[in-house]
């Protein structure tokens, strides 16, 4: 369980504050996939770095599991829109870094390493360097990244936006397997997105935020059966309802 | 031409001051340099390589120095906000500085501290390298690590990787590109400086530094020129050796650590020596491998406790010796400047009253050098792009001309031009040239290299003729890459003034009236140390005033007015 408390954070440019973010108060239970949408500029990545621990927020708190986040939160992931990869490591490699930080022996980490490349797809990739990858494939290896730590939340900033439709088409519908898959670790996943079809296609609930400074207009349950489609009944009218709040 | 930083507008002034103070404060009564006795005997052939290896040892050891210093200073600057609005414009001071100038008072204070023995002017000469090396490789570091994409590094942070294992996989191979293309230009003013250091204190000691530069000079001076020649020839060997064996491939190594969004620019100039690229040569494999399987058996755990205890005892130690350490900081600034005060307080030695004729003559002479140099550079550069096959010969031509030290060949020159032409001042004219033309050539080179093809074919196809299009499209094209030269030409050139402008040969001074003549004398001839201050001041005022009211504001319109869209 993850909760928010009052969170407001702002920028500020010679002490004259600049708000982002205002009053952001939220429950996220496990096992819940939460998307967060609203206009650019509304401080959706911000909220999400500071549920992370990345960023502190200027006011408020966040409790993990009933705890007071001060830092980087060691039971969580993130995956980002530009992939991110350390140029200079292989696949392998990068995927295993979280591990090193977490000081995992060298032959367990190596196991994990390769088993959640395989998981995302990556088989044999292991010793290729990010550059020599497709897009897609980059963020694949990202998300074998966030997995091979086993976290219990993992946080996803626009992981779609920088690849062509049809791999972005698939890598959803992967992550969607992967997150009911019960031999992965994670429960809770939260993702930040601007498409609205991605976040009622995905997600179990829809969190709405009014452009800056960034506030909850809106707290939505997405009860429609999965597998779910593009062309399944109410779709559009939830798509429709969510575009009028955001606008 | 670095990116305009916001910083108290004083804060140079006083860094400079500050600067000129500490040797201020250290010196003791006026006196002329009268260096440690050892017998000079006559260079012989055997001499070279052990005179290849003092050069080499003292290049690697202010190598190495300026490249601990350059850590500190750059990620202290890129991780801490507050320390880098202090410590960004004192590098940038230390970069437009003229140190060359300061050589004689470097020499003027290790000797004052460690008496006249060899190891004052070793440390004077490397101390000189240091000066020329460490600031661009300071701004190389806080380049690297301040450019990492914030996402990048928001990843990292996120897998919880920190310390030693964050410096490890984040911090340093971030700025391995930029460290890399800085050493090479690092590594070649070393030369420059390292080869000035040696000529200038055979000139007067007793007991020199040997090396190649001591041994070039010297055996000139005794009119042995198979000895010069093959000092010579040993230096451009080795200076050549080393690009070949050692900053090529680790060039070519360091692109693996480039992110895919920055953009190479520097590569832009690299056509014609990819073919001489040998790859990590043998030789050096084993070395790597040790080095990599000791890297990754870093006992990063421990390491880490150990660092955060050092961190937390020097922080700790800093909130307690703060204020103190403010205080003699202060105290000695203030004594400093009083020191100053009192070594160029009047009354001033008759010759101070030649100080504005000299600088005003060592102006006229870079001028004239700089004309000459243009005179043969924009016809081969105008003539390159019409004819963009040869640009990479020449280029080739331009980066070796570069790489190798121009100061070697002052020697030569003065054994070639003493007591014909004019004599002196043609000299000192010829002198200024060697070292700024190749610079001016490279860079303009690299200007022709971008012109669009498309655009010339479409002045061509206009009915432009050759002449309207050098002027219309080429001329105007190159004019960031020819102001961007100029400012690195100037700059070298002011620097080459104390070697170009007083020279000993076969015994005899020859010297003629200039900024570069002024310091030499004061060192060495008549003590005067307050003309020594005040030659160093004028200098340092001239060049800091020049670059920030002439090249930043003609580089920064030139590049807003002739800038080519891509």
């Amino acid at each position: 369980m993850l909760v928010l408390r009052r969170v407001t954070l702002s920028y500020f440019d010679r002490a004259h504050p600049t708000p982002v973010l205002e009053d952001v108060s939220l429950e996220i239970p496990d096992h819940q996939f939460v998307c967060i949408v609203g206009p650019s500029g509304s401080g959706k990545s911000t909220l999400l770095r500071i549920m992370m621990g990345l960023t502190a927020p200027t006011t408020g708190g966040v409790l993990y599991q009933g705890r007071p986040l001060t830092d980087v939160n060691l039971h969580a992931a993130m995956v980002f829109q530009s992939f991110t990869l350390l140029p200079w490591l292989t696949v392998q490699a990068n995927v295993e870094i979280g591990l090193k930080a977490r000081e995992v022996p060298e032959e367990e980490s190596r196991r994990r390493g390769t088993y959640y490349l395989g998981k995302v797809g990556l088989d044999g990739y292991g010793e290729a360097y990010p550059t020599e990858l497709s897009g897609g494939m980059k963020q694949r290896a990202a998300l074998a990244r966030a997995l091979a730590v086993e976290p219990d939340l993992l946080f996803m900033d626009e992981p779609f936006a920088g690849l062509d439709a049809l791999t972005s088409a698939n890598l959803r519908e992967e992550v969607l397997t992967l997150w009911s898959d019960h031999a992965l670790p994670v429960n809770t996943v939260v993702m930040v997105t601007h498409i609205i079809e991605e976040a009622v296609l995905m997600a179990d609930r829809v969190l709405v935020l009014s452009s800056r400074p960034g506030r909850i207009v809106s707290d939505l349950e997405i009860a429609l059966p999965r597998p779910r489609s593009k062309r399944d009944e109410g779709f559009d009218a939830l798509v429709d309802s969510i575009f009028e709040k955001i606008v | 031409m670095s990116v305009e930083r916001k910083a108290p507008p004083w804060l140079p002034l006083l860094a400079g001051l500050a600067l000129v103070a500490f040797l201020g404060l250290l010196l003791g009564p006026e006196r002329a340099l009268h260096l440690a006795r050892g017998v000079a005997r006559a260079p012989h052939a055997q001499d070279l390589l052990p005179a290849a290896g003092w050069s080499m040892l003292r290049m690697t050891a202010s190598y190495v120095a300026s490249l601990l210093f350059a850590w500190l200073a750059g990620y202290t600057a890129a991780t801490r906000p507050r320390a880098a609005r202090l410590i960004l414009p004192l590098l940038d001071v230390g970069q437009s500085v003229p140190v060359l100038g300061f050589f004689p008072a470097a020499i003027y204070l290790f000797v004052t501290l460690l008496g006249g023995g060899r190891l004052s002017l070793e440390m004077a000469a490397i101390f000189l390298i240091f000066t020329s090396q460490v600031w661009n490789l300071a701004f190389a570091v806080y380049e690297g690590i301040s450019t990492i994409p914030a996402e990048t590094r928001a990843a990292v942070d996120s897998l919880g990787v920190r310390g030693v294992l964050r410096m490890r996989a984040l911090l340093l191979p971030a700025c391995i590109p930029p460290l890399v293309y800085n050493s090479i230009l690092s590594w070649a003013n070393g030369w420059y400086f390292l080869i000035a250091c040696e000529i200038i204190v055979t000139g007067k000691a007793q007991y020199d530094l040997p090396g190649l530069g001591s041994m070039l000079s010297r055996s000139l001076a005794r009119g042995d020129l198979a000895l010069a020649t093959g000092a010579l020839v040993t230096l451009v060997a080795l200076v050549v050796a080393i690009e070949l064996v050692v900053w090529r491939p680790v060039r070519a190594w360091s692109q693996r650590y480039r992110y895919d969004t920055q953009v190479a620019e520097e590569d832009a100039e690299e056509p014609g020596f990819r073919p001489l690229a040998l790859g990590i040569p043998a030789l050096l494999r084993p070395l790597r491998a040790l080095a990599h399987s000791l890297w990754e058996r870093l006992p990063i755990p421990a390491l880490n406790r150990a660092g955060a205890r050092v961190t937390a005892l020097l922080l700790s130690a800093w909130r307690w010796a703060r204020w103190p350490l403010g205080l003699a900081a202060v105290a000695a600034v203030v004594f400093g400047f009083a020191g100053i005060v009192h070594a160029i307080r009047p009354p001033w030695p008759p010759e101070a009253a030649r100080l504005p004729l000299a600088l005003l003559l060592s102006f006229l002479r870079i001028a004239a050098a700089y004309v000459l140099a243009m005179l043969w550079i924009i016809p081969v550069a105008l003539w390159a792009s019409d004819h963009p096959r040869q640009v990479r010969g020449l280029t080739l031509i331009a980066q070796i001309g570069a790489s190798v030290p121009a100061t070697a060949f002052f020697p030569v020159l003065v054994a070639l031009l003493v007591n014909r032409f004019g004599g002196m001042e043609i000299i000192s004219i010829a002198l200024a040239m060697t070292g700024m033309q190749w610079y001016l050539l490279f860079n303009l080179l690299g200007g022709v290299s971008r012109v669009p093809s498309d655009l010339r074919e479409s002045m061509r196809s206009l009915g432009l003729s050759r002449a309207q299009v050098h002027r219309q499209l080429v001329l105007p094209a190159c004019m960031p890459s020819l102001v961007t030269g100029s400012v690195v030409a100037w700059g070298g050139t002011w620097n080459a003034l104390i070697l170009s402008e007083y020279v000993v040969y076969r015994g005899q001074t020859y010297e003629v009236l200039g900024l570069g003549q002024m310091l030499n004398r004061a060192t060495f001839q008549t003590g005067s140390r307050s003309l020594l201050f005040l030659s160093v001041a004028l200098l340092v005022a001239t060049v800091v005033t020049v670059n920030r009211l002439v090249w930043d504001p003609l580089y920064r319109a030139v590049s807003a007015r002739y800038r080519l869209e891509t």
